[in-house]
């Protein structure tokens, strides 16, 4: 009866260590995906994320004010992702706010396993771009997260009717879309969100003139991205 | 035997009750007050900041960053709570560090007073519910954040897919582990253990 007593005595301290377990390894987990190490793609196999695996910016990228900006904020977006529809606004008021300071890179990120239709979607704004350049992508991609209701639920429907509002040949649209012809680069795009240590939407790297990256996950305040940006405007 | 509305209510009226009492005799000493906020303050923040785990690190060991900048970024990133999590992971992001707080500081007490033994039910439920909490936090951007790391070590990151809430359900899940576990301390905080007389009178 004592002992009985005694292992029963014995459950409180055993539970004190196992919840510090259990927050240390949250923390273990949590500081391991956030650094991007061993995270998961969406095919389930394990990536070394590193930020410095980020694709260098070229011409080809889609990029929203001065390509010569001392900070570059990369984002890597679903465009069914109701984070990256709420941090969309937060991004445009950042580059209404800091001008010539910042530009900002869209990239590529659809979590197909959870919105299927975003892979088409993504297709989608690079049709735009294909037909109406840089100007368009970006207004294409404007409309498309002022429109979707998120969570995999536009329309298709929807797709070519963007296009007419955004002032793009319909039928030039819907041939470049049928093609399939942008699935590789969306998938180039999404396959180097995880190699940089993405694992989840809205994944944004921002870059100060010097190279150094700060990465941050998910729909942060602009307060948070203001912050990161002033870091990076102190990196020469 | 069916429980009459009448019954099931006086039941009802009698656990809120202990539940307050239990709840009173713990909070009205200070330094557990206190434990309960310090604890609930460390898990909500652990909550909040486990996607930018890295990224605080990383500022907060910049030589180039000034000590404001420092102290600055943690803390305007808990103002996340408001934009990166959902309508239904926000409520539990925010409940789940509150009764893990409260269900330890209560332990504490009940462990100090040494007032019974610890019941396996109530500290399978306080650990279970603080599990489960734990992996249900996290839900921050698209595709929980700590489940499918967790889930990616054993290849089996689409599992979470196949639930309804996406991983929410962890969550919802440790709030009422957590609710049950506090139920059972307040149980035998007001209902100490006694030495039973067998006497017949």
């Amino acid at each position: 009866m004592e002992s009985e007593t005694k292992q029963n005595n014995l459950f409180v301290p055993a539970a004190i260590v196992l919840a510090g377990a259990l927050i240390g390894g949250a923390v273990y987990f949590g500081i391991r995906s956030s650094n991007g190490a061993n995270v998961f793609s969406p095919q389930g196999e394990e990536f070394t994320g590193d930020l410095e695996q980020m694709m260098p910016i070229t011409s080809e990228d889609h990029i929203r004010g001065n390509p010569n900006a001392p900070v570059i904020i990369v984002e890597y977006s679903d465009t069914e992702c109701p984070f990256c529809k709420s941090f969309h606004p937060t991004m445009q008021r950042v580059m209404e706010e800091y001008g010539d300071k910042v530009a900002w890179v869209y990239r590529h990120f659809p979590l197909d396993q959870i919105h299927s239709k975003a892979d088409t979607e993504a297709e989608a704004t690079e049709c735009a771009a294909e037909l109406g350049g840089n100007a368009a992508f970006w207004k294409y991609l404007d409309r498309l997260f002022e429109v979707t209701p998120s969570n995999n639920n536009l329309d298709p429907a929807e797709l070519p009717k963007i296009a007419q509002y955004v002032g793009l040949d319909v039928q030039e649209f819907n041939t470049c879309l049928a093609s399939g012809k942008y699935a590789q680069h969306v998938e180039n795009e999404t396959q180097n969100a995880v190699a940089t240590g993405g694992n989840g939407t809205p994944w944004s790297i921002v870059v100060a003139a010097n190279g150094k990256k700060y990465p941050l996950s998910g729909a942060q305040p602009y307060e948070v991205v203001k912050q990161l940006i002033e870091l990076a405007l102190q990196e020469k | 035997m069916i429980m009459t509305l009448r019954q099931a209510q006086g039941h009802g009226e009698r656990s809120r009750t202990m539940i307050a009492q239990a709840l009173w005799i713990v909070f009205r000493k200070p330094p557990y007050a206190l434990a309960a906020l310090l604890v609930a303050a460390v898990a909500f923040a652990m909550a909040v900041w486990m996607p930018n785990l890295g990224l605080i690190a990383q500022v907060i060991t910049d030589p180039s960053a000034t000590l404001i900048q420092k102290v600055a970024l943690p803390v305007t990133l808990l103002l996340s709570i408001s934009t990166n999590f959902s309508v239904l992971s926000a409520p539990y992001t925010i409940a789940i560090p509150i009764l893990f707080g409260v269900n330890v500081a209560m332990m504490i007490y009940y462990w100090k007073r040494r007032i019974g033994a610890a019941k396996g039910a109530m500290m399978t439920a306080g650990f279970s519910g603080m599990a489960s909490g734990i992996f249900g936090i996290g839900c921050a951007a698209c595709g929980s954040f700590l489940l499918t790391s967790i889930l990616s070590s054993f290849g089996a990151a689409g599992a979470l897919f196949i639930l309804p809430l996406r991983g929410g359900e962890f969550g919802i899940l440790g709030v009422v582990l957590l609710g049950l576990s506090i139920f059972l301390v307040a149980k035998h905080i007001t209902n100490p253990l006694v030495c039973n007389t067998d006497l017949k009178l």
